[in-house]
């Protein structure tokens, strides 16, 4: 980890005189993470980088860009965080134009705390760390595995624990709608608990995050009660990829499936009748 | 125990339902378990529609829209084919039987294809237990596997 941390304070040192500011983490001085704008004029906050816990980066990058569209920054990202600016950036939620991204690659253990399947950046030109293989997912496999009824069960025994926080929806960096489905109350019953069977509230998100989800599992993290909910996030990617080819993040160009019309092919994979 | 299921079918405007119009003006007998509401496109149908007809006590919903490349809004079923399908995974993947949702294409000359669609429908539905007392039914089952306890054990 301190490797890492040193190799990223001296890239970020070699970069700092070119942008206007360099987005990453940095312990304060309890100890707690956040991200955190390092700039020229302050070179020697560098000390306090920090690479762990990990914090939802693409969204201080969005709000900054908003503040400031003009500003030309850098931003130190993991795999995950970079297939969130990306997709961002597919959605017209931010630009890149001004934009260096700076890879930070995951090591085994924190690829494993995630269960991720690609803790490694793409898109970046510089690239700090070795990058590493993904790890296999095995609460993902296990409900991919399970019956229809031990699935029901499965989910009525998890959904029950949601004390409806909205958590999960502020914390996602592909949750940016103005109005949101989950608020409205023709959908999901607003304020009242526990869950109705079947949760509208949770196959309305998954539902949403289809071909959006980029596997980042801030939503698994920050929710109290500890609900996987990005198993079915993960799930439905699968199946998104057969379908229509399309995988989060990974190609720039490519435009999300939900955006534009059937293409040669498509419709006979979706198993519907012709 | 044998109650009649109830069905709710959205049918598209411009075919569907002129299709559903021209069964009915041949005489053609089908169940009469399906309740029709139309709708301006199948492309309307939004997943949270389908999910709160469920939740409203549906045992079973049909969409039906013109054929791909008939839709009068050009592409409007072209959304209908991208969410329908995997609407059905993820229903699946919650435990609820993917069969109770139904996505076909039905034209407005195609009066006869729609009685089969409904015969064949109510009676799939009818063979699957009634949707409300699937979600009650209560079979205890090991839950916290042990994947998740390590995986959140070891942060």
């Amino acid at each position: 980890m301190d490797k890492r941390i040193n190799e990223l304070g001296k890239t970020i040192e070699k970069i700092l005189p070119e942008v206007d500011g360099v987005i990453g983490l940095k312990s304060g001085p309890s100890g707690i993470v956040a991200p955190h704008l390092f700039a020229k004029e302050r070179p020697e906050e560098l000390a306090f980088l920090a690479v762990w816990p990990k914090e939802p980066v693409p969204d201080t990058l969005k709000i900054i860009l908003r503040a400031h569209p003009d500003a030309k920054l850098a931003i130190v990202c993991r795999g995950c965080e970079e297939r969130g600016i990306v997709e961002m950036f597919k959605h017209a939620q931010l630009k890149l134009d001004n934009v260096m991204l700076i890879g930070l690659q995951c090591e085994q253990s924190e690829a494993e705390f995630c269960r991720c399947a690609k803790p490694y950046t793409v898109h970046a030109k510089l690239t700090v760390g070795q990058p590493i293989q993904g790890v296999a997912d095995p609460l993902t496999n296990k409900i991919a595995a399970m019956n229809l009824e031990e699935r029901r069960e499965f989910w009525k025994q998890e959904f029950e624990h949601c004390i409806k926080c909205y958590g999960c929806r502020n914390i996602c960096p592909q949750c940016f709608c103005n109005v949101c489905a989950l608020e409205d109350e023709k959908w999901v019953q607003t304020g009242r608990l526990p869950m109705p069977n079947p949760s509208m509230y949770h196959l309305i998100r998954a539902m949403h995050m289809t071909a959006k989800c980029v596997a980042c599992r801030e939503c698994e993290e920050t929710c109290p009660a500890g609900i996987p909910m990005a198993v079915q996030f993960r799930l439905i990617a699968r199946d998104v990829k057969e379908m229509f080819n399309y995988e989060t993040g990974a190609v720039m160009d490519q435009k999300p499936p939900q955006l534009l019309v059937l293409e040669e092919g498509e419709y006979q994979r979706t198993g519907l009748p012709h | 125990m044998n109650t009649e299921p109830k069905i709710i079918g959205f049918l598209c405007n411009w075919c569907s339902y002129r299709g559903a119009d021209g069964a009915g003006m041949a005489r053609l007998k089908y169940p009469p378990n399906v309740k029709i509401i139309r709708v301006p496109c199948s492309g309307r149908i939004s997943p949270e529609l389908v999910l709160r007809t469920f939740r409203e006590g549906a045992d079973g919903v049909m969409v039906l829209g013109c054929h791909i490349g008939d839709c009068h809004y050009s592409t409007g079923n072209h959304r209908t084919a991208k969410r329908m399908p995997v609407l059905k995974k993820l229903l699946e993947y919650s435990g609820i039987e993917p069969q109770r949702l139904y996505v076909n294409w039905v034209s407005a000359a195609e009066g006869e294809k729609f009685a089969n669609i409904i015969h064949e429908f109510t009676e799939q539905i009818r063979a699957l237990p009634p949707f409300r007392e699937t979600m009650e039914s209560r079979t205890p089952i090991e839950i916290k596997p042990a994947e998740k306890e390590a995986v959140w054990t070891s942060a």
